[in-house]
C-alpha cells in the first residue's frame, strides 16, 4: 500500500514520483520572522497568506508551528488549523512538541497529517505519548535522532538512534515503516568548525543506511541549515547541489523554503564543483579549506550581479557590517578571519566596522532602534576589535582621535561617562577613561599626557555640576588649548553655556547622550564645533515646578515616634521590596525600552516577549543568589525649626540642618514642615538604606568584560531595586508614625506621593547641599551596615541613598 | 487626547488634569506644553515623555 497523506480536497503521496517531497518550512514562529509577527499581533489572514505562498511555489504540505515564548500555542493552533484545513489544497504537518497540542491538532485537522516530530531526547517518555496518539488518529511522524546524549552526530550514531526509534514505533506499537519519516540531521560547514567538515558526508551516510537497514522507512531533511553562516546567496546554491546529492543517497522529502528552492541546472558546473569539495571535504590546496575556497569564489562570483549595490560591497563584508548592525556576535572571528585574507585590521575597522556602528548611531537618532540593540552592537563591534587589535601595526593607531573621559571630583557615578566610552570608541575613537571622582589637577596631567583631542567631564550631582563650572578657570590657567566636552544629569544647555562656557576659552559644549557627545566629536573633527549656547525658548515663563502651596499649615498634629534615636535593621523582606520596583522608569527609562515610533501594540508586544522575560530573570537572579543584601539604618529626632534650619535632637547633641529656601514664590524652605520651639517642636526621621555592594561588584566585572547589554541592565536594575528600597522604608516608618491611612494603592500612587508626608534625598533638588551627610552619619552611624562616606559625603556603595521624612501633609517635592 | 508617561519617574501627564504645579490649565494636549515645561516630579524635560494608550 502506498503511503499517502491527505487534506479535505487531496491526497498526496509521501514518495513523490519526482522527489522529493516538499514541506514548506515558512509557518514556523521560531524560522520565519513575518509569520512570527503576524502571528504577534493576531494576524491570522496573514498566517493563511503565507501558507498559500508556499502552496503556490510547489510545497506539498505545509509545516505549522505556533510555538513561540509569550503565545499560548494550543490556542494558536485551535485558531489556524481549522482555517487552513478549510483553506489550503495541500495537507498539513503538525509542528509541536507538546502532546496535550498534538492531540487537540489532531482531533481538529479533518485529513491525515504528519506530525512532526519524536525524538529519544527524554530517554523514551514523551515517544510513547506521541507515538500512542499518532496510531490512535492515523497520521504519519517525522523522527529525530536525537537520544539522551543529543543530537546524533555521525552516521552510525544516527542510524543507531533510528533503529530505536524503529523498535518502538513499529515493532512495539505497530505503526508501519512507512508512516515513519526518519530525519537524521545536519549542521552546517558553513562556519568553519573542523568538527563539522564532514557533516554533510555523515548526514548522507545516514540516509543511505536507514534506508537500507529499515526497509519502507521513509526519510526527511531540514535542508538549509547545511550552509548557516554562509552569504544569502550561496546558500541557496549550495542547498540545491546537497538537495540534490541527498535525493541519490535516498532522501524522501526536505523541509525548506520553496520559494526559495533552486534547480540545479541553473548551476553551472564551476559552480557546482565548488559545492561538492565543500560537501565532500576535498581538499585541493594545502593552503586553503575547501571553506574558503567555495567562499572565495562565491564571494567575487556571485553578489556582484545585485543591482544597486556598491561595487566595492563583496557579502564577507556585508555580513560583517550586518553583524554590527544586528549586534550579532555567531560566528564573529570565522567572518573576520576571511576579511583579514584580503583586508588589513585597520581596514576592517575603519571602512566596516565604523560605518556599521555610524549606521546604528543613526538608526537610534530616528528613533528606530533602541539602547539595549545599540549596546548589543557595540559588543559585537568590540569583540571585533578585541580580535584584530593584536594584529594591529602600533603606527594604526597614532592618526586616531584621542579623547580623555573622566567623572569629576566627588562623584562616583560612571554609568553615563562609560556609556559615552562605548559609543566613541566603538566608533573608532581612542578613548582614556581614566575613572570616577578625579581632581582637576589630575585631568590637567592626563589631558597633557595622552596629548589628548577633547576632554570629557561627567557627573550626575547637582554639586557636579559647581565643580565644573568651578574648575573652567582652573582649566583656563593650566593652558589646555582643546575642548571640554560637560555630561550629565545635573547639567542643562542653559547652566553650560552660561555658568561653563564663559570661565574657559576653547569651545565648552552641553552634550546630552552619548550620541550626542559622537556627534559633538564629528563636528570637531570637520572644524565645525562650537560652544554651547542658550536662549531662552520664546514661550518661556519660568515655573519651578513642584507644590505652589505658600501657607504650611501650623496646626498639624505631630504624630508619636515609635521611639527616639537610630537603629539598625538587617532583615528586610526582599520580595516586599521588589513589589516596589517602579517598572516604567526601569523599562522605558534606566534599560531604554521606549516606544519610539512603535505602535501602542507593538510596544506591549516587545514588552511582553523581550522585557517582561528581562525583569523576571533578573528579579529571579536578585532573590536566588544574594545579590540583594538589603540594610537600614534610621531612627526618629525630637526637632525644630529655626528659620531656614531644622535642628534635631541625639543623644543630647543638637545637629544643625541648614537648608536653602526658593529664591522665587512661593520661598519654600525643608524646615518649613517642621515646627518651631513656640510652636511645641516636631519630629524628623531620618534614613540610609543600601542593597550592598555585590551587585556593584557585578556589574564592574561585566563593564571589564565589555558585556555592555548585561552591564547596563543590571546597573539599572540595581538602582532601581535601591530606590524600591527607600520607597519600602519610607512606607515602613510611616506605618510607626501611625500616618499611613491613606496608602498608595499602585506604583504610580507611590511615584506621585499618594501618602503623607514626603522624603527628601540629600543631593536632590530640595536640598541639594550633599555634605549634610556628614550630619546624617553622625546620627545614624551607617558604617555599621557597611555604608561609608567619601571625603565628598557620597556614600559608597553606590547602591545606598539617604533621606530626611517629613510627616507633614503638605510636604511634597520641590526644587529650589 | 493622549496621556503620557515621564521615562525617568513614571509621572503620568494627564490632559485633562493638566499640571497645577506647573501652571497648566486642565484640558492642555501635551503637544501643547511650552517647550520650557519639565516633569513636576523630577523635572526631565518634554522629550523624555513616551505616549500611552
Amino acid at each position: 500500500m502506498k503511503a499517502s497523506i491527505a487534506s479535505l480536497y487531496e491526497s498526496v503521496e509521501l514518495i513523490q514520483p519526482i522527489k522529493p517531497l516538499i514541506i514548506g518550512e515558512r509557518c514556523n514562529a521560531n524560522g520565519s520572522k513575518r509569520f512570527r509577527e503576524a502571528l504577534l499581533e493576531d494576524d491570522y489572514d496573514t498566517c493563511l497568506t503565507i501558507a498559500r505562498e508556499q502552496e503556490a511555489v510547489g510545497a506539498h504540505v505545509i509545516d505549522v508551528c505556533t510555538a513561540y515564548a509569550g503565545r499560548d500555542e494550543m490556542k494558536d493552533m485551535e485558531t489556524l488549523i481549522p482555517t487552513y484545513s478549510s483553506s489550503l489544497k495541500v495537507p498539513l504537518m503538525i509542528d509541536s512538541t507538546t502532546p496535550a497540542v498534538i492531540e487537540r491538532s489532531l482531533q481538529l485537522y479533518p485529513g491525515r497529517c504528519i506530525v512532526n516530530s519524536i525524538n529519544l531526547e527524554d530517554g523514551g517518555v514523551n515517544i510513547y505519548k506521541v507515538l500512542k496518539l499518532v496510531k490512535k488518529y492515523g497520521a504519519a511522524v517525522v523522527a529525530l535522532t536525537i537520544d539522551e546524549k543529543g543530537m546524533a552526530m555521525t552516521a552510525p550514531e544516527k542510524i543507531s538512534v533510528a533503529k530505536r526509534i524503529y523498535k518502538i514505533a513499529v515493532d512495539e506499537l505497530g505503526l508501519r515503516p512507512q508512516d515513519i519519516l526518519f530525519d537524521p540531521l545536519t549542521f552546517t560547514i558553513g562556519a568553519g568548525d573542523e568538527n563539522l567538515r564532514d557533516a554533510a558526508i555523515q548526514t548522507m551516510d545516514a540516509i543511505k543506511g536507514i534506508k537500507e537497514e529499515l526497509p519502507g522507512v521513509l526519510t526527511m531533511l531540514g535542508l538549509s541549515n547545511i550552509s548557516f553562516g554562509l552569504s544569502p546567496a550561496s546558500r541557496k546554491i549550495l542547498n540545491a547541489v546537497f538537495l540534490h546529492e541527498a535525493l541519490e543517497h535516498g532522501l524522501d522529502s526536505c523541509i525548506i523554503d520553496a520559494a526559495k528552492m533552486m534547480p540545479l541546472a541553473s548551476i553551472s558546473e564551476e559552480d557546482r564543483e565548488y559545492c561538492y569539495d565543500l560537501l565532500y571535504d576535498r581538499v585541493k590546496d594545502p593552503e586553503k579549506s575547501p571553506l574558503l575556497r567555495f567562499i572565495e569564489h562565491f564571494s567575487t562570483a556571485v553578489e556582484s550581479k545585485n543591482d544597486g549595490e556598491d561595487e566595492k560591497w563583496k557579502p564577507i563584508e556585508a555580513q560583517l557590517y550586518d553583524k554590527v548592525v544586528t549586534g550579532n556576535r555567531d560566528d564573529l572571528e570565522d567572518i573576520l578571519d576571511m576579511l583579514l585574507q584580503r583586508r588589513s585590521p585597520i581596514g576592517i575597522i575603519n571602512d566596516i566596522l565604523v560605518p556599521g556602528m555610524r549606521h546604528v548611531g543613526e538608526l537610534f537618532g530616528k528613533g528606530e532602534i533602541l539602547l539595549p540593540f545599540v549596546l548589543q552592537s557595540a559588543e559585537t563591534m568590540k569583540a571585533s576589535v578585541r580580535y584584530l587589535e593584536p594584529l594591529m601595526e602600533k603606527s594604526d593607531e597614532s592618526d586616531r582621535l584621542k579623547i580623555l573621559l573622566a567623572t569629576v571630583q566627588g562623584d562616583v557615578h560612571d554609568i553615563g561617562k562609560n556609556l559615552v566610552d562605548i559609543i566613541l570608541s566603538n566608533n573608532g575613537y581612542k578613548v582614556y577613561n581614566i575613572g570616577i571622582k578625579v581632581p582637576a589637577e589630575t585631568i590637567i596631567q592626563k589631558a597633557k599626557e595622552y596629548d589628548v583631542d577633547i576632554v570629557g567631564l561627567s557627573g550626575l550631582l547637582v554639586k557636579s555640576a559647581m565643580v565644573m563650572s568651578e574648575s573652567m578657570s582652573q582649566y583656563e590657567e593650566a593652558g589646555l588649548k582643546v575642548p571640554i566636552f560637560l555630561g550629565g544629569a545635573a547639567l542643562t544647555r542653559k547652566f553650560v553655556a552660561e555658568s561653563c562656557v564663559p570661565g574657559y576659552t576653547p569651545p565648552v559644549v552641553y552634550n546630552q547622550d552619548a550620541f550626542d557627545a559622537l556627534k559633538k566629536v564629528r563636528d570637531f573633527e570637520v572644524g565645525e564645533l562650537k560652544a554651547t549656547t542658550w536662549e531662552a525658548p520664546s514661550d518661556a515663563k519660568v515655573v519651578k515646578p513642584g507644590v505652589k502651596d505658600a501657607s504650611i499649615i501650623r496646626t498639624n498634629p505631630v504624630p508619636e515616634a515609635p521611639f527616639l534615636g537610630d537603629r539598625i535593621i538587617t532583615d528586610i523582606d526582599l520580595e516586599e521590596v521588589l513589589a516596589l520596583i517602579n517598572k516604567q522608569a526601569l523599562f522605558r527609562g534606566r534599560w531604554g525600552y521606549r516606544r519610539g515610533k512603535m505602535t501602542g501594540e507593538e510596544y506591549q508586544d516587545l514588552i511582553r516577549t523581550r522585557v517582561e522575560p528581562l525583569y523576571e530573570d533578573f528579579r529571579r537572579q536578585f532573590l536566588k543568589e544574594g545579590l540583594i543584601d538589603a540594610k537600614a539604618a534610621y531612627g526618629y529626632f525630637a526637632c525644630e525649626s529655626r528659620e531656614n534650619h531644622l535642628v534635631m535632637s541625639h543623644n543630647g547633641k543638637e545637629y544643625d540642618y541648614d537648608f536653602p529656601r526658593q529664591a522665587e514664590a512661593p520661598f519654600l524652605c525643608l524646615s518649613d514642615y517642621y515646627k518651631s520651639a513656640e510652636e511645641g517642636g516636631d519630629v524628623a526621621g531620618l534614613f540610609v538604606v543600601t542593597i550592598g555592594e555585590e551587585v556593584s561588584k557585578r556589574t564592574a566585572e561585566l563593564y571589564a568584560a565589555d558585556e555592555y547589554h548585561d552591564y547596563l541592565m543590571l546597573h539599572a536594575f540595581s538602582v532601581e531595586v535601591t530606590d524600591a528600597l527607600a520607597e519600602y522604608w519610607h512606607r515602613r516608618m510611616r506605618q510607626e508614625l501611625g500616618i499611613s491611612v491613606n496608602e498608595p494603592e499602585n506604583i504610580h500612587g507611590y511615584v506621585t506621593q499618594q501618602y503623607q508626608g514626603s522624603r527628601y534625598g540629600f543631593g536632590y533638588p530640595s536640598c541639594p547641599d550633599i555634605s549634610a551627610h556628614g550630619l546624617v552619619f553622625d546620627m545614624l552611624k551607617p558604617e555599621r551596615i557597611g555604608i561609608t562616606l567619601t571625603e565628598n559625603y557620597e556614600m559608597v556603595p553606590e547602591q545606598s541613598t539617604s533621606a530626611l521624612v517629613a510627616h507633614h501633609p503638605q510636604a511634597k517635592y520641590f526644587a529650589v | 487626547m493622549k496621556k503620557y508617561i515621564c521615562i525617568n519617574c513614571g509621572y503620568i501627564y494627564d490632559p485633562e488634569a493638566g499640571d497645577p504645579m506647573g501652571e497648566i490649565p486642565p484640558g492642555t494636549a501635551f503637544e501643547d506644553l511650552p517647550d520650557s515645561w519639565v516633569c513636576p516630579l523630577c523635572y526631565t524635560t518634554k522629550d523624555n515623555f513616551d505616549p500611552i494608550d
